[in-house]
């Protein structure tokens, strides 16, 4: 103890020394303008580093509910983008309230389990009855169609991914209207490659086209992308094209899809099949 | 012993007005040639007895800054300079140690130590002092060369008056 107080004294002078510099560079800093400038420029800069990687740091802590909520975002937006343009009203005169019934609801799901290297690989999403998903809906994401809902339980909801062997999208090339089948060729054991059938050799396109779906299924909505033609064959003899189809989403690494309903489905199966009933 | 503190009293208003009166009006005053600064306080603390403790050195060199920074309108300018080189006079005290130590019962004057010794006391003493000065002036070092211009500059007319101080009143005490 009394060594400690002897180490104090000798180094009292540098202790008056440190106060006083601080002292007097607290005076500086306030009462003159251009050191002031300085010193405040100074420190922004330094606390400035320090906010932007502080908040860089909280910003991949709250990664996952802003993706959660970007992505309930875009549902929202697609939602609206694909209920624009169907008229359910077929009212000619303008003059009335053309009011749209919305056609395809959208809701968010987060993908818990996915396979891609199976011949049959299926999808499992966090939201089930509970949330109002219903079996034969498809999900989508940005990028393309993802797959379509097989069951649904409370929780939970099981799809079937567009990777599955019995997976078949009605598909048609942008603009120009002519439709076929997408299915995935299973056997070339790649994520992106799908085939379009049932093309006609009389159809004309080229490579790049965009390949989109058709809207004729009545669980997506048209105009959805599947993807570009990779390339395509006639072979001799045949009546349609062999058409490879690169797709632009990658299945491989997909979290967040949108579970679209179409309001309208029952009715027009309903429909469908009593038209059905009359022929047989 | 009250002579000595009297005489430093004395000391300490005569260059604190002679600074904050005379010389602040050439330090700002010279347009066009901004490296001339003249600052003769700081001999008081170079003149400070032997045997001041450091503490009050300290203390004694924040005092006359603060009032050399009333004159000048930069608060805490030239008391952080002074404290700066009442800090520094222990260690240029003791590298300019003479064989056998000093008589803590004197002043570091020309009369005890010698016109040569206390010119390369006060010129250490003042160098560091203005380039201190100047170098919180500036408040970075992006202005290097500057602050050594005018350190250089200010450095010889300021060590020019130091010795007319000598000359004029001759400090025994």
């Amino acid at each position: 103890m009394f060594n400690l107080i002897q180490l104090f004294l000798r180094l009292s002078g540098f202790f008056v020394f440190i106060l006083l510099e601080i002292v007097c560079f607290t005076l500086v800093v306030k009462y003159n303008q251009t050191q002031k400038d300085i010193y405040v420029n100074t420190v922004n800069q330094g606390t400035g580093f320090f906010h932007k990687t502080a908040t860089g740091l909280n910003y991949y802590f709250s990664l996952d509910d802003e993706n959660y909520r970007l992505a309930r975002a875009n549902a929202q937006l697609m939602e609206q983008i694909y209920n624009i343009g169907i008229d359910t009203t077929a009212v000619m005169d303008t003059g009335f309230n053309t009011f749209q019934e919305p056609k395809y609801t959208f809701k968010t799901a987060k993908i818990i389990r996915n396979s891609v290297n199976n011949h049959h690989n299926y999808i499992i999403l966090d939201k089930g009855t509970k949330d109002g998903v219903k079996p034969h809906t498809g999900i989508i994401t940005n990028d393309g169609v993802v797959g379509i809902i097989r069951k649904v339980s409370k929780r939970y909801s099981v799809a079937m991914s567009v990777l599955h062997r019995q997976m078949r999208i009605s598909a048609r090339i942008r603009s120009k209207n002519f439709f076929g089948l997408l299915k995935w060729i299973d056997e070339e054991n790649n994520t992106r490659l799908f085939s379009l059938e049932d093309i006609s050799k009389d159809a004309h396109f080229t490579i790049g086209d965009t390949v989109e779906t058709s809207g004729y299924s009545a669980i997506f909505p048209e105009g959805v992308m599947l993807g570009t033609i990779e390339n395509f064959e006639l072979k001799s003899g045949n009546n349609f094209y062999d058409i490879k189809v690169k797709s632009n989403l990658d299945m491989t690494n997909i979290q967040y899809v949108y579970v679209l309903e179409n309001l309208f489905k029952i009715e027009m199966e309903e429909l469908e099949n009593t038209v059905k009933q009359d022929d047989e | 012993m009250n002579s000595l503190i009297l005489s430093n009293i004395y000391r300490f208003i005569g260059l604190v007005l002679l600074q904050g009166l005379v010389f602040q009006s050439i330090g700002t005053g010279w347009e066009g040639f901004p490296y001339l600064y003249v600052i003769v306080f700081p001999i008081f603390i170079f003149l400070l007895p032997l045997r001041t403790p450091l503490p009050l050195v300290i203390l004694l060199g924040f005092v006359a800054g603060i009032f050399v920074d009333f004159f000048y309108d930069t608060l805490g300018l030239h008391a952080s300079a002074a404290v700066f080189t009442a800090y520094a006079r222990t260690f240029v005290l003791k590298i300019l140690e003479p064989r056998g130590g000093y008589n803590v019962n004197l002043n570091p004057n020309v009369q005890y130590l010698g016109i040569r010794w206390f010119f390369q006391y006060s010129a250490i003493l003042m160098f560091l002092h203005l380039f201190f000065y100047f170098s919180v002036e500036a408040f970075t070092f992006v202005f290097i060369l500057d602050i050594l211009k005018k350190t250089i500059i200010s450095f010889v007319v300021s060590m020019l008056f130091v010795a007319i101080f000598q000359m004029i009143f001759n400090p025994r005490e």
